[in-house]
Order: structure tokens, then C-alpha cells, then sequence
């Protein structure tokens, strides 16, 4: 964020919402007090589905997904009775077993939306019944509709979007909190208008009609008028409260309803994050594509072969006891349609039998194994930030694995490196600097004999607090309370005053949306002039002991453009002074440089300095308005405040113009803390081998210093600056730098054989500083290549006076150049742009509202949470989400090859010998449990060593764990697995009477151990549970063998007991199970042993370390 | 601070095996120690089987037209082969008939069957997936029903031991609990093979299915096409060198699809019948990891990577 934050944040372009209400040419017109149906009802829902529409759209939702659709078609084809492979209810059954498990999940949650919908619906509020005089009754949300006039109690929730029309305060101000809305939990103050209010106190009721603009989803925004006793009067953001705000420390507030139920601002934003995809879903479509060519490879074979096979048959069929072409009742061929046709069948026949080398139930266990590992995320205490309460969110499931092969990470600043909490360090009045703070027990105001303390003391100059005390007449001590007079007034805090124990005293408390105003305030408090009350027309301000009232005339708000925000104060000494703070490339403009050149350019260097230690800098100034200037400031003030169209920009031209020839008072600088742990964390991450980039709103000093302060900078390093004005001047300095890191790249690797690694090899490292200036010049142009160029050979890039655009420009800039995997973390609103941009977005729950958690994928308390999220949880979530994958891949192609080669002994009819159960239960019972739970807690090594040892975490930003390699090895094992699986009983039982179910059973078992047993030999960590699943799928599977064979409808009855009998049948199990693992095991010890990976050592270590330490024990006490 | 679980923080006490060079000798060591050893009792229990073969088919048909001679009712289809007994063999002398090309799991012929018929009697018209051998030209209902029963081999054999007629017992030769459970006790056969195309056996219409044992053991199809089946047990030993004579009825028609057909007389060992395949499979890998562990062994020694 900037200097200050904009009190309306994120708000687009006024004249594009202008814009809009221009073409669409109507506005909502509202009779207050007179409930109108024609607007939408404000009863809610956010359940998708009701008890009728359930089934209809939970399937239709479901079939959205590809997979299901594939599955669908397999099912349908089944269905034929030519092609009819497996039993009509066998082969819905896995179909149906997936759409009903996410059928059910998705009702419970539906259930739950309803319940809360139901709970929303059904709250009670005090409405003004209808042709009564101010008699409120209670009445049911739902019930509630625009027109309709509410009466809200202090803390209770608003029911709809409403204008305020009065409140209990006089001035009729009131406060809501806004954490529902946007998770912000400071109070913001909203405002009803003097003729609504006045009206209201004189009849008890407020009868006109409002104009206001059709529903949209600017929080931030509204505009509208009123037309009461022939009067127009505008209203603005201020004048609106929204639903789900509670009202806070107003005893009541009266508003008359303007949008109800789905057009509330807060259902209108109510959408959930972006979906993303992750990378390794993404790759693992080649997979699919590679699997899917096999599956129609594998089917060619087989009717060709059968084609074939019938070719040299052709003759024979019609006498063949196992063919038997003719049906002699009605002398026609049976089932049987020429060569041509059976070739066809037989294709689509063995498309049924082998579609299981597509592993549709791998997208159901990626699913679940994500949803495993997102609550192990959220339950990480490492994660739970003990300040602000909060635990690790996972909002986007399906990119969990990408935290495990991030190689950049972009960050914001303020709020997400630093605290986002402001302390005014020091000042610069009148171009003298005050630094040397000291801690002070701050002053206390006595209101009514009661003590009135502010909140928060901050540390206080005793040169300055001696000048301000004393000699008051002193022309400079005169400049100094402006100055602070300044501080007080020019903001939009408030003061809250709270109870204390001690009766006597209470405490102020500043609640403002910008933490600078905030501190300046609690500064100024410090000082002794303490802002005491504020209501719409003035503030209440006491000034060294003496209390004075100031009316505020006029409020110039603070935009992005102008960048600073000044009101305009009528005195208690009758005169009329205008008071500017912003930064300061904005007031630098408008000051009467001619006046005091000494001044401003004492104010420039303390600037400076302060900027380089890392404060966030503000300018105060101040002109005294004459009469005339002043009504023809206020005559204009008043036209635009009321006028309905084009107001912000009327309001931004005349700010500008009075907002001129400004005396300079002075400077404050405040300190932006850096949070616990940014720098380890950094220098984890950078360690991790991931580029850090910093962008931030800040001033490229400050930013520098930031930099310096939390380790990114070092005094080593070779910074390369791009701060230009122009596009000529922009590509000069990129060639420059591009220079600059070829010759840097040349001295650094005349010793390293590998430029690539030139960088960390060498002492000297590249820093790039860019300018948000120069951005402008540099994105979306043809430079945008050379920034990227320079921005690779940089270790460090640093950004600064950054707009949320552009954070987002210089994310795609390297997204869309790299196959690296970014992420974007931030706190603000400004950073909701480059969150949603990068590959993985995460949200700090800070200070600032929540938008920035809204729109992440994940969020969590604390910048150093990154180092545990993606060093640990993101190189788990990797390593073990690409293990599943390709697992299942291998399970299936073994399964679906000893299918395949038993159909070679068949005559190519795809009988398959497994029992039709047994072939659908593999995927769903037999060997999915095992990698689902493996998936959750498998981890190849302890937290400990991973943050030990980041490099470790390089693995996943090398594809190590999942790539084509792996694929074909995998692969070429699951060939190897089911010749032996196949072929030992093959030969076995050659010329003896085995039957055909209880060698199926034999091969069934014989696959499932197999597989098993492969997962079990890449299992690293054996804890109970995993035990309980490994061992217990392969007594599931025995279990439902046996329960086949018991049912004798089933040609196989009996067939298992019957074949564990006979000894040969273990004797097979036994050479079946090794001779399949043989390789697998023999490559496992060669290649962790003559080809170790880093995380093989470290595994390593991990053992042989503890045992060391135990060792070391035991000598110790021998 | 949430309280802390070992389970939530993922800290469950776990073994962590890691492949050290020790494990992996000894592992492949001891499977070489232990399949060495199998193997050679599996060779040695399969040698211990005396098995006789004989194939028959072609020699059992004097003429070309082997097709039409088969198919002729009124040809005299009696056959006798001579074999003589290299070894003492033990009862029980398994009989059994072995059948090449015939293919028992092809996909028309393995679902042409009605189970739900063959065990309860009101079921008898559940024949929808028997077809073209499911009903009769005039509708009545074929138990059993489809092409698996009307295949029923129908050789028969007569043993005679240096003359003397010895008994063939064909008693107990299905399993158990397809007697008991599979086939009904109150289902006889009707309508049966008497279609234009007669596949194979008849079947004596007075004896319920559960008493069918050949039947029983046809049903039971095999799994690979070249497959055996019991035909019966001799209950008494065949000394060295005596003369084993067969008179075949040779009924079954192999002809027409260019199948072969064999006698078998074997006796039993612990493995089942003569199978030398498990035994040198057992040697095979056991070697195989004898030699990896020697492989192993000699690697680790010239390439050390000293562990941490």
C-alpha cells in the first residue's frame, strides 16, 4: 500500500461506474417507508440445490467433468448386449458407487447451506409497520423489502443494504464494523444526512423518494440521491450501511432498505476463489494421452487378432462345440455378424475391459488425498498464528501440490513483510528534525473530571514537548502545534472513548481505516493535542489542556491519483485554514516553493533520511483561506457535493484547485516494523533456491532499506537501478543493465564451468531496483523482453511504486515466459491482482482487510509461515501427490496387462478369467485405500531435516518426483509385474485340470499383493495407520474372494477354497510375489546407493543421526 | 496454541526402513536360501509322478473324412491303444482326458449356461443367456441348458491291466460343493441333446444333476485351451512293465476344429500332477538372487559410499 491507504479502496474508476449508470439509463427509485415488490425480495440463498432439483442438478453438475463422461460412455456401451462384457449391474456399479459419494458430499454441504440459510432467513428485525407513526415490529428477514424502513439496535447485524436516515447521535453519525464484509475490524464511520436526521427528530418519520444506482459489487461505492420536502440531497459510500456490518457503539440507526437479499453488496461478492489447476494435473494429461494410446493400441491388437483368428476358423464354426454359429430352431447365424462387424464388437468389447488403464478413480483419490493434506496443513501449529488466533486455510483444493515446486515467490511489503502497525518515530518541523525520541508516559485530557487517556503512547522528543510547553509565543513554537493541529484534524479517525476499570479514567482510541492517520494521531495525542470528539461537523480537538473546537468546512478524501487528502477547518479564532498531508512527489508540487527554499529543502533531506532508515514518509502542510476564496471554495464544494453524476471528478477539481501555494509545516516519519522472522525466512526461501522478488507501493529508498532490513539486500551486492521517465531513457538503461549482467556473468564464470550457477558461485550478486515510473514504460511493450532478461540474471529484483496492475503485469511477465511455478503472496486489496495472477496465491490475515485472503488459495497469519508451508507441507503434498499418480498408473496398466495377455488364450474373445466382481472392486476396494492414505501421511523426511536443509527442497522445482522418466520406469515394471503374475501359473497349470475361476482368483491375488507390495516397499515411513490400510486391503481383498466364490449362482463357486487347498497354489503366491518385486527392489538399492538423491541422504541422515545421538548417549553414561 | 497431537502434527511413531547394503545381501541371501531348497523338493515331488500319455484322435479314425466319420451315428467308433508301464505307479491312478484347441473360455461358450436352472427346479425356463441351445424348436425349456452342457465329452474308456478288466471308479470326481450346493439334487435332465446338432453327451434322464459327476467336472470349465479333466481313479497300483490296454469308445468330435485328444494315466505328488515348470522356477530365481546378492556384495565392496 501507499503512504496512506485510500479510504475507499479498490474502487474503480468513478466515471466508469458513471459510465454505467449512464447507459443503463435507470436508476432504482425508492419510496421510503413503502415496501416494493418489485425489487428482489431479501430472503438469501446460497444452497445450490433443493429436495426436487437435487438429483436432475447434482448429476448434471457432476457429468461436468470429463472423467465421469468417459466413465458414462463405458457404462452405456456395457449396456449393449453385443458388447455386453461385464454383468448390466456390475458395470453401473463403480459409476454409480463415485456419482453417489460425491452426491452425498455434496448434499451434507447443502444441507449445511440450507440450515444456515434457513437460520439467515428466519432472524428477526424491527421494521416500521406501514401506515403507522413510528411503530416498529418485528419482522422476519425474509420478509424484509427494499422501501421497507429498519430500526437497528447497537451490535446487532444489518439485514440488507440500507441508507442511513437517522441515528442516535445528534449529527447522525454511526459506526459498523465490517468483518464479514471485508474482514477489516476497525469501525468505520457512516454518516446520515442533516436533512434526513432533522426531519426524523421533528416527525418520527422520514417520507421521500431515493434514487440510487442498480445493484453492483463495489463495496466501496454507491451514489444516489433523495429527494425530501422538495429538496435534493446526494448521498455517497458514507451514507450506506451493508448487510452483514454490525452496528457498533450507536445506540440505534434508522435506514431505509435500497437492495435486498441476492443484490446486497455482500451476495454480490460473494464468489468463491479462482479455480486453478495444478501443474502436476496439468502434466499429468500427456500421461493420460500416453495411457489412452496404449488402451487403443492394446484394443487393436486384440480384434485384429480375433478377426484373424475367425478368418482361419471361417469354415469350421458352425460344428465348433465352443462356437456353435447356427441356431437350428431358426436356421439362422447367433450372434454372429461376419468378420468385419466382429472386429468391430470385439473393439468395443475390449475398450469395456481395459478402460481401467485410465485411472478415472485416481481424480476421486486426488481429491481425498488432498482434502487429507489440507486438514493436516490447517491443523500444523507451526502454521497458527497466536496473535490474531488464526489457523492455515486451505481455500483452493486442488493446487496443494504446487507449494512444492515454487521458484518464485513474489511478495508484497507493507502488511506481509512488515507488521502493518505504525509507530511515529520522528519529525521534521519546519525544517528542523526531531529523532531523538524518548518513551513517555503520554498525556491524559480531563473531560468532565474524568481522565481520558489515549490508547497508545508513542515515544516523544523532549526538545520538541519542551518548545511546545513552554514558550508559546515563539514563532516556532507557533509552527510546531500547526503542525501537530495538522496531525489531529486532518484524518478521518475517531475517537472511541472506553470504560476503564478505575471509573474515573477512560480510555481514546483511535479507529480509523489507515494506520499512518492512526499513528499521527496517537502522535499528536503524545504531544498533548489530543483529538477528543468527532461528528460530522467538527471535531473536538484539546489543545494543551485548553479545549477548542474546530469545524471541519470541508473534507478533501484521499485518492490514488492526487495522493493526498486535506480538509478545511473553520477556527475557533474565526479564521479558515486548509490542511494537506500526502506524499511527497504530490505535495512537493503544490507548495510556494518561492517562499522558503531553506525550509523545503532542510524538509527534503530529513525526508530522505528518513526514507533510507526504512520510515514511511508523509508532508503536512497548511494556507490560510481569505473570506472570498473561501465562498467560492464553498459554493463550488456545495454544487458538486449534491450533484448525482460526475461527482468525484467534480470533487477532484476542486480540491485541486484550493489545494495550491501550500506553506510547508513539516514531515513525520513512521516506522512500518518488520514481522518476526521475515529475514530467516527469506534467506530460507532464497536457500530453497527461489528468487524473492519484492514489489511494493513504497518509495524506492524506503523500499531499498526495507530490503537492507529484512536481508534481501546485502552490501555485496551490485544493484542495478531502472528509474526512468521516458520509454527512450527506459531502453537505454535495460541495455545497460543487460550489459552489465552479460559482463558479470563473463567474470564470474572464467572459474565456474557452469553459468548458470555463475551467480551463487561467485561473491558478487546482481540486484535489480525498478521503478513503478519506469513500469509503465516497460510492460506490455516490446521491453517487457529485456526487463525479463535482466530480471533472470538478478538473484534480487526489487519493485517499488508498484500499482496493483502492475504487481500483476510483473507476475504474468514471468509466468507467462517460464515454466516456473509462482507465487504471489500479499495482505491488501492491492495485491488481489497479482494473487489471482500467479500459479499459487496466498492471503495474510492482516491488518488490512480481508480481500487479499478472499482471492487467495491460501491464507495464513504470517509472511515466515512460508518458509513450514512450502519447505514442509508444499515438499510433502509434492512428493507425495506424484508418487499417487504415478502409483496408479502402475496399478492399473498391471492389472489391465494380465487381462490383456489372458485374452491371447482365448481366442481373442476377452473373456476374462478374474471374476467380473473382482475386476471392478480392484480400482474401488482391492488397492485404493493403501495410496489414498499413503498419500495423506506418508513423508519422505521430518519436518526438521526439511528445514534444515532447504535445498531439499529442490526436488520439486526439478520435477524430480513426477516426469516422463518415471512414467516409462513405471510402466516398464508394470509390464514386467504382469508377465510374472500371469505367466508363472501360466505354465504352472498348462495341460491340468485348473479351472478357469480358480486360476482367476489365483491371477487376482496374485496383482493385488503385487501391487501392494510395490506401495509397501516405497512406503518411508510406517506408522500404525498405514500398517492397519497396507495389511488390511490385502485381507479385504481375501475377504471378498472368498464372499464371491461363496454365491453359487457364480460359475466360480467354491472356486477359492478349492484352490487353497492344494500346495502348489502358495508355492505360486510365494514365486509370483517375489519374482515381481526382484527388480524393483534390486533397481531401489542400487540407485539409492551408487546414485544417491539429495533426500536419500537425507533420509540418511536423519536415521544415522539419531542413532549417533543414542549412541553418544549410551557411551556417555558407560 | 491448539494442543498439540502427535497425530495432527503428522509425528506418529513410525519405522523408517532404509535399504543399507546389509539389508539388501541378506535379503537377497535368504531368498536364495530358501527358494534353492523348494525348488529341489518340487523337482523331486515331480519326478516322483508317473505320468502316461496318449493321444488318440487321429489314430482312432481310419479315415480322411474324420469329420463325417465322427458325425455318423452308425460308424463303430471302438479303439484300442497299448501302452506299457515304465514304473511302478501308486493308487490312485488318476484317469483323465486331455483336450487340445478346445476353448472352454471362449467368450460365446463360457456365459451359454444357466446356473440358477441347474439348482432350483422353478428356474427351469431361465435360459435366456443359453441360446441357440436354450429352448427347444417347440419351446420347452433344455435343462441343462446352453452350449457348456451340450459339449459334454463323451468318450468313454475300458481298462485293462495285462488283460484283466480293472475298474474305473467315477465315483466322487466333482468337487464336493458342486454336488452339494451348485447342482440340484431334484433337477433331472430333460430335452436334452435333442436338437439337429448333437454336441456331445447324453444324459440319463432318471439321475438327478447332483449325481452327473462328469457333468459336474465338464461344467467346471477350464481355463486354458488345452486343458485335462478327470475321467476317473484305477484304486489299484500298476506295476513296472505291465500292459495297459484301452478300448476307447472315440464319440467326441475334436475334428471339426482341429483339436487333439489324449489319454492320461497319472499318478499324485504334494504339487499335483508332473510339473518340472515350479521346481526349475524355484532354482531360476533362487540362483538369480544368490547371484544378486554376490553382485551386490562385490559392489558395495569396490564403490563404498559410507553412509552419513
Amino acid at each position: 500500500p501507499g503512504p496512506f491507504r485510500p479510504s475507499r479502496r479498490d474502487q474503480p474508476d468513478p466515471s466508469a461506474s458513471e459510465r454505467e449508470l449512464h447507459e443503463g439509463g435507470e436508476y432504482r427509485a425508492v419510496a421510503v417507508g413503502e415496501p416494493s415488490p418489485e425489487f428482489a425480495g431479501n430472503a438469501v440463498r446460497t444452497a445450490k440445490y433443493s429436495a426436487l432439483t437435487f438429483l436432475p442438478r447434482n448429476l448434471f453438475e457432476q457429468f461436468r467433468r470429463l472423467s465421469y463422461v468417459y466413465f458414462l460412455a463405458i457404462t452405456v456401451l456395457n449396456q449393449l448386449p453385443q458388447v455386453a462384457v461385464f454383468g448390466r449391474g456390475a458395470s453401473v456399479l463403480p459409476l454409480a458407487f463415485v456419482l453417489f459419494v460425491t452426491a452425498v458430499k455434496d448434499a451434507y454441504e447443502d444441507i449445511r447451506r440450507h440450515r444456515s440459510d434457513r437460520r439467515e432467513n428466519n432472524r428477526l428485525a424491527a421494521v416500521l409497520a406501514p401506515q403507522t407513526a413510528g411503530e416498529y415490529l418485528p419482522k422476519k428477514w425474509k420478509h424484509i423489502r427494499v422501501g421497507d424502513v429498519v430500526r437497528v439496535a447497537s451490535n446487532e447485524t444489518l439485514p440488507a443494504d440500507m441508507v442511513l436516515l437517522a441515528t442516535s447521535d445528534p449529527t447522525g453519525l454511526a459506526h459498523v464494523q465490517t468483518v464479514n464484509l471485508d474482514g477489516e475490524t476497525n469501525l468505520k464511520t457512516r454518516y446520515a444526512k442533516q436533512e434526513t436526521q432533522l426531519s426524523f427528530s421533528h416527525d418520527g418519520h422520514v417520507a421521500g423518494m431515493l434514487h440510487c444506482e442498480r445493484p453492483n459489487r463495489n463495496i466501496y461505492g454507491f451514489q444516489a440521491n433523495l429527494e425530501i420536502d422538495g429538496k435534493r440531497v446526494s448521498l455517497g459510500p458514507s451514507n450506506i450501511v451493508l448487510r452483514g456490518c454490525e452496528l457498533k457503539n450507536t445506540t440505534w440507526a434508522i435506514g431505509v432498505v435500497v437492495y435486498a437479499g441476492k443484490e446486497t453488496k455482500v451476495m454480490l461478492n460473494n464468489s468463491g476463489p479462482p479455480s486453478k489447476r495444478s501443474r502436476l494435473e496439468t502434466q499429468l494429461n500427456r500421461e493420460t494421452v500416453i495411457l489412452s494410446i496404449m488402451l487403443i493400441g492394446m484394443c487393436i491388437t486384440a480384434s485384429v487378432l480375433a478377426g484373424i483368428w475367425l478368418l482361419n476358423h471361417q469354415r469350421e464354426l458352425e460344428f465348433t462345440q465352443f462356437f456353435r454359429e447356427k441356431d437350428y430352431t431358426t436356421g439362422k447365424n447367433y450372434n454372429y455378424y461376419g468378420i468385419g462387424m466382429q472386429i468391430f464388437v470385439t473393439f468395443l468389447m475390449a475398450v469395456i475391459v481395459y478402460q481401467v488403464i485410465i485411472p478415472i478413480s485416481l481424480y476421486i483419490s486426488m481429491e481425498l488425498v488432498r482434502l487429507g493434506q489440507a486438514y493436516f496443513m490447517g491443523a500444523d501449529n507451526d502454521l497458527y498464528d497466536e496473535s490474531s488466533r488464526s489457523r492455515f486455510q486451505c481455500r483452493a483444493l486442488n493446487i496443494n501440490e504446487d507449494l512444492g515446486q515454487i521458484k518464485y515467490v513474489f511478495s508484497d511489503k507493507t502488511g506481509t513483510l512488515t507488521e502493518n502497525k505504525m509507530e511515529f518515530m520522528c519529525a521534521s518541523i519546519h525544517g528542523v528534525d526531531y529523532s531523538s525520541g524518548k518513551p513517555a508516559c503520554g498525556s491524559s485530557v480531563v473531560v468532565d473530571d474524568l481522565l481520558w487517556t489515549p490508547k497508545m503512547a508513542v515515544r516523544t522528543d523532549p526538545q520538541l514537548l519542551k518548545l511546545l510547553n513552554n514558550d508559546s509565543s515563539n514563532e516556532e513554537a507557533k509552527l510546531v502545534l500547526e503542525f501537530f493541529l495538522a496531525l489531529a484534524a486532518c484524518n478521518t479517525i475517531v475517537p472511541l472513548v472506553l470504560d476503564t476499570r478505575d471509573p474515573k479514567q477512560k480510555l481514546i482510541d483511535y479507529q480509523g481505516e489507515s494506520p499512518d492517520e492512526q499513528a499521527l494521531a496517537y502522535a499528536a495525542a503524545s504531544y498533548g493535542i489530543v483529538l477528543v470528539e468527532r461528528t460530522s461537523g467538527y471535531v473536538v480537538i484539546d489543545v494543551l489542556g485548553d479545549r477548542q473546537r474546530f469545524d471541519i468546512l470541508g473534507l478533501h478524501e484521499f485518492d490514488s491519483d492526487r495522493k493526498r487528502m486535506s480538509v478545511i477547518v473553520g477556527c475557533p479564532d474565526k479564521t479558515v485554514k486548509l490542511y494537506v498531508k500526502g506524499a511527497d512527489s504530490s505535495m512537493f508540487g503544490i507548495i510556494n516553493k518561492s517562499l522558503e527554499l531553506d525550509n523545503v529543502r532542510a524538509t527534503e533531506a530529513h525526508l530522505h533520511k528518513y526514507s533510507s532508515l526504512g520510515l514511511r514518509t508523509l508532508v503536512v502542510g497548511m494556507r490560510e483561506l481569505s473570506q472570498p476564496e473561501f465562498e467560492e471554495w464553498q459554493l463550488a464544494y456545495e454544487k458538486a457535493s449534491t450533484a448525482v453524476l460526475g461527482r468525484g471528478n467534480l470533487l477532484r477539481s476542486i480540491a485541486a484547485n484550493v489545494e495550491c501555494n501550500i506553506h510547508i509545516l513539516g514531515a513525520s516519519g513512521i516506522e512500518d516494523k518488520l514481522q518476526d522472522g521475515v529475514p530467516e525466512a527469506i534467506e530460507s526461501l532464497r536457500q530453497a533456491g527461489m528468487k524473492v522478488w519484492i514489489l511494493t507501493g513504497d518509495k524506492q529508498e524506503t523500499a531499498i532499506s526495507i530490503g537492507y532490513s529484512c536481508k534481501l539486500l546485502t552490501n555485496d551486492m551490485t544493484q542495478i537501478v531502472i528509474n526512468n521517465n521516458s520509454k527512450e531513457s527506459c531502453k537505454r538503461s535495460l541495455e545497460e543493465a543487460l550489459a552489465r549482467t552479460k559482463e558479470h556473468r563473463v567474470a564470474s564464470s572464467i572459474g565456474s564451468p557452469y553459468p548458470v550457477l555463475a551467480s551463487e558461485s561467485s561473491g558478487t550478486v546482481l540486484a535489480l531496483i525498478v521503478d513503478g515510473n519506469s513500469l509503465v514504460y516497460i510492460l506490455e511493450t516490446e521491453l517487457q523482453e529485456e526487463l525479463f532478461k535482466v530480471a533472470t540474471e538478478c538473484s534480487v529484483v526489487l519493485c517499488c511504486r508498484v500499482a496493483p496492475l502492475q504487481k500483476a503485469g510483473i507476475v504474468a511477465l514471468i509466468k507467462n515466459r517460464t515454466d516456473d511455478m509462482t507465487l504471489a503472496i500479499g495482505d491488501g486489496a492491492n495485491d488481489v491482482s497479482m494473487i489471482q495472477m500467479a500459479d499459487v496465491g496466498v492471503g495474510i490475515n492482516g491488518q488490512e482487510g480481508g480481500q487479499a485472503v478472499m482471492a487467495s488459495d491460501f491464507s495464513m497469519g504470517q509472511f515466515r509461515f512460508l518458509v513450514p508451508l512450502l519447505l514442509v507441507h508444499g515438499h510433502w503434498n509434492y512428493q507425495r501427490m506424484g508418487y499417487m499418480i504415478l502409483y496408479n498408473f502402475y496399478k492399473n496398466a498391471t492389472f489391465v496387462l494380465v487381462l490383456f495377455w489372458y485374452v491371447l488364450y482365448t481366442s481373442f474373445t476377452l473373456t476374462t478369467a478374474i471374476t467380473e466382481w473382482s475386476s471392478l472392486l480392484y480400482t474401488v476396494l482391492y488397492t485404493s485405500l493403501p495410496t489414498i492414505v499413503v498419500g495423506i501421511l506418508d513423508k519422505d523426511l521430518s519436518k526438521s531435516t526439511l528445514l534444515a536443509y532447504p535445498k531439499l527442497y529442490g526436488s520439486g522445482q526439478r520435477n524430480e518426483k513426477y516426469n516422463l522418466n518415471l512414467f516409462v520406469l513405471n510402466m516398464l515394471e508394470a509390464l514386467w509385474q504382469s508377465l510374472v503374475v500371469f505367466y508363472i501359473p501360466y505354465f504352472a497349470y498348462r495341460q491340468s485340470t485348473i479351472g478357469m475361476s480358480s486360476l482367476g482368483d489365483l491371477w487376482a491375488l496374485a496383482s493385488v499383493i503385487v501391487v501392494n507390495m510395490q506401495l509397501a516397499m516405497d512406503i518411508i515411513r510406517w506408522n500404525w495407520i498405514i500398517h492397519v490400510f497396507v495389511w488390511g486391503t490385502i485381507a479385504a481383498t481375501v475377504i471378498c474372494l472368498f464372499v464371491i466364490d461363496s454365491i453359487w449362482v457364480l460359475p466360480g463357486y467354491g472356486a477359492i477354497y478349492h484352490i487353497m487347498g492344494q500346495g502348489l497354489f502358495w508355492l505360486l503366491l510365494l514365486i509370483i510375489v517375489v519374482t515381481a518385486m526382484v527388480p524393483h527392489f534390486a533397481i531401489k538399492a542400487f540407485s539409492e546407493h551408487f546414485v544417491p538423491s539429495d533426500i536419500q541422504i537425507g533420509r540418511e541422515i536423519e536415521k544415522f543421526e539419531a542413532l549417533n545421538q543414542v549412541l553418544s548417549v549410551d557411551s556417555y553414561y558407560q | 496454541m491448539p494442543a498439540y497431537s502427535k497425530f495432527t502434527q503428522q509425528e506418529l511413531p513410525a519405522c523408517k526402513p532404509l535399504l543399507t547394503p546389509e539389508i539388501v545381501i541378506a535379503a537377497f541371501a535368504l531368498i536364495g536360501a530358501l527358494f534353492v531348497p523348494i525348488g529341489l523338493a518340487s523337482l523331486h515331488a515331480s519326478r516322483q509322478v508317473v505320468e502316461l500319455v496318449h493321444r488318440y484322435d487321429a489314430s482312432c479314425v481310419p479315415v480322411d473324412d474324420k469329420v463325417g466319420f465322427i458325425q455318423n451315428s452308425r460308424t463303430d467308433k471302438t479303439c484300442t491303444v497299448t501302452m506299457t508301464v515304465p514304473k511302478y505307479m501308486k493308487s490312485p491312478i488318476h484317469v483323465y482326458y486331455l483336450i487340445d484347441g478346445f476353448y472352454q473360455n471362449h467368450r460365446r461358450y463360457v456365459r451359454s449356461r444357466s446356473d440358477k436352472q441347474l439348482r432350483y427346479k422353478s428356474a427351469a425356463h431361465l435360459t435366456s443367456d443359453c441360446v441357440p441351445e436354450g429352448d427347444t424348436a417347440d419351446h420347452a425349456p433344455i435343462v441343462p441348458c446352453g452350449l457348456v452342457a451340450w459339449s459334454l465329452f463323451n468318450d468313454t474308456y475300458t481298462v485293462r491291466v495285462n488283460g484283466v478288466v480293472t475298474q474305473v471308479n467315477k465315483k466322487d470326481i466333482a468337487w464336493k460343493s458342486d454336488k452339494n450346493n451348485k447342482f440340484g439334487k431334484n433337477i433331472y435332465p430333460s430335452n436334452f441333446q435333442k436338437g439337429r446338432l448333437i454336441g456331445g453327451a447324453t444324459l440319463n434322464e432318471s439321475i438327478p444333476l447332483s449325481e452327473q459327476e462328469d457333468l459336474i467336472v465338464w461344467m467346471r470349465t477350464a481355463a486354458l485351451p488345452t486343458f485335462r479333466k478327470l475321467y476317473g481313479r484305477i484304486e489299484k497300483d500298476i506295476n513296472a512293465n505291465d500292459n495297459v490296454t484301452v478300448v476307447i469308445q472315440n464319440n467326441y468330435n475334436t475334428y471339426s476344429f482341429g483339436g487333439s485328444k489324449a489319454l492320461v494315466l497319472s499318478t499324485a505328488s504334494w504339487i499335483g500332477g508332473k510339473n518340472n515348470f515350479i521346481g526349475i522356477a524355484y532354482l531360476t530365481i533362487g540362483g538369480l538372487c544368490l547371484s544378486l546378492a554376490m553382485g551386490f556384495l562385490v559392489l558395495y565392496m569396490v564403490k563404498r559410499r559410507y553412509v552419513s
